[in-house]
């Protein structure tokens, strides 16, 4: 059988990042975390950053690439993509523009990126808080993701028969793995089971601690060829497969798609395993996006790691934990305890495992899977390997 | 719906306008396919089952099931006083087509599949100054 044309072709050689600053803290403006961000990560890659040459985002980012190659010293703009739609549903997406641009030969080196600045582009303030929800949801004092997202999670539990300790042993694992990483926004602030039990009811089924951060920050890799990744670094990662997209219906997700309570993954993850040739049994390590615990729960089911009645059996704190459970996700604490910059964050732990540069390594990681914000009009996944997995 | 919150914009232009023209009178009124007749919710400019850009929008009672809810504890929304719950309405006469809305009344018996009966509230402040379906348990 020959290889998927998409198949290891593009490889990781380079990840950078800001600190997570509290959201509206950033001494930067956004821009300006952008910057830092994609040249720590060109730094990290041996590449001067003058030789990027495209530019990939999602969720509305606001730093084109045309913008940023005045700063960069961008000897020639060759790519600028944004997956429309789904926020932080297209993290992954960006990674397939920006492979399918370098497969194609249309450019070289493109970095995939996320900023967020509250004091400048005020993501919460202006795009989530204000637009995000249309008329009907408005005029019944709908106007939060966790309101929305919550009447998907509530008939998860109630109709299909997810494990509410699930949610909890996602927080849990999340806020567990943070306390090895000095960089997470929850690192010296761990979280017991008694504590989330008695946090405050923000949207039923999310009490608090099954809600994502805000933060301000930014985030970036760097792809390039496979072949010229092997002359930049010792350890490039791999992309075996990506895919971004939606099923039928999905697009308006005004609670008429099918069904609610998926997180929209089955029709990408489909096309993941069978871009890379591996399922979900062959997966070392995940990082999930958490907008919300149950979301991310859905995730996992729609990749294929468990059914929904599994949950509670599959799904806990000991199997969801590095280095040796059954299935470490957020190994660096995630969205909702390491810090939110819309996912991006998830991405560069997903590579820092293949390289073994983990706070929190799962020994030997070969397969490391990332899921893009589950739950949202239009989402995607990716799965990076180790050089012997191609 | 997201992006339909441009308050300049001619309202009668909206493809759900007959929707909200409906409940003004106090009627529920949900599209349905001139074509295929298939039900059609969010309202949408062209079936994408049979192609047909031309829709009717028949009045139906307001009668369905809780498909989903959800309770509301963190005050995101002003001039709504926490809590309250979210249903999410299976439309009996709408071929299960769901519509949002808030459940008013009683909250006895709450739980998927539950019947439920709507009402329209008339336009206020909370409201964004439009009709808004409510719903009890029936």
């Amino acid at each position: 059988m020959s290889a998927h044309p998409f198949r290891g072709r593009v490889a990781v050689v380079g990840i950078g990042e800001t600190p997570y600053y509290r959201r509206g803290t950033s001494p930067d403006a956004e821009r300006k975390l952008c910057l830092k961000a994609i040249v720590d990560a060109c730094r990290d890659a041996g590449i001067d950053p003058r030789d990027v040459d495209g530019f990939s985002s999602y969720g509305a980012d606001e730093n084109e690439g045309p913008r940023l190659t005045v700063g960069l010293g961008t000897r020639e703009l060759r790519w600028s993509t944004l997956i429309w739609g789904g926020g932080g549903g297209g993290s992954a997406g960006a990674i397939v523009a920006a492979a399918s641009a370098i497969i194609t030969g249309q450019a070289e080196t493109v970095v995939v990126y996320r900023a967020s600045a509250e004091s400048s582009s005020g993501r919460l303030l202006n795009k989530v808080s204000e637009g995000y929800f249309g008329l009907n949801y408005l005029v019944h004092g709908l106007d939060s993701p966790a309101q929305a997202l919550g009447l998907y999670s509530q008939r998860q539990i109630e109709a299909d028969g997810v494990a509410r300790e699930a949610f909890r042993a996602l927080a849990l694992a999340s806020y567990h793995h943070a306390q090895k990483n000095p960089r997470a926004a929850a690192y010296g602030r761990p979280l017991d089971a008694a504590t989330y039990d008695n946090a405050r009811m923000v949207a039923e089924p999310y009490r608090l601690f099954d809600c994502s951060r805000e933060n301000d920050a930014a985030a970036a890799i760097v792809l390039t060829r496979a072949e010229r990744a092997a002359d930049l670094t010792e350890r490039p990662v791999y992309l075996l497969g990506a895919a971004f997209g939606c099923g039928p219906r999905w697009g308006e997700l005004d609670g008429n798609h099918d069904p609610i309570t998926s997180g929209g993954f089955r029709e990408v993850s489909a096309r993941v395993w069978e871009q890379s040739g591996y399922g979900p049994g062959d997966v070392d390590v995940a990082q999930v996006y958490l907008n919300f615990t149950g979301p991310g729960i859905a995730a996992l089911i729609d990749h294929g790691f468990c059914t929904a009645e599994e949950t509670g059996e599959k799904l806990t704190f000991e199997n969801l934990t590095a280095p040796n459970g059954w299935l470490p996700v957020n190994t660096a604490g995630g969205d909702i305890a390491e810090g939110f910059v819309h996912g991006m964050g998830n991405t560069l732990e997903a590579v820092r495992q293949i390289r073994g540069e983990s706070p929190n390594q799962v020994p030997g990681a070969r397969l490391s899977l990332l899921a893009g914000g589950p739950m949202a009009e239009l989402v995607s996944s990716a799965l990076f390997g180790s050089a012997d997995t191609l | 719906m997201a992006k339909d919150r441009n308050f300049n914009a001619d309202f009668s232009a909206r493809v759900d306008a007959p929707y909200w023209a409906g409940l003004e009178r106090g009627e529920l009124r949900i599209q349905r396919c001139a074509g295929c007749g298939r039900w059609i919710w969010p309202a949408e400019w062209r079936c994408g089952e049979c192609g047909s850009f031309e829709s009717e929008w028949p009045r139906i009672e307001p009668l369905g099931e809780i498909y989903t809810w959800t309770r509301t504890h963190y005050p995101f929304v002003p001039d709504h006083p926490v809590p309250y719950v979210h249903v999410l309405v299976a439309l009996t006469q709408a071929g299960g087509r769901r519509l949002l809305g808030v459940l008013t009344g009683s909250e006895e018996g709450l739980r998927i599949g539950a019947p439920v009966e709507g009402y329209v509230e008339e336009p206020s402040a909370r409201t964004r100054d439009l009709p808004a379906m409510r719903w009890r348990l029936a």
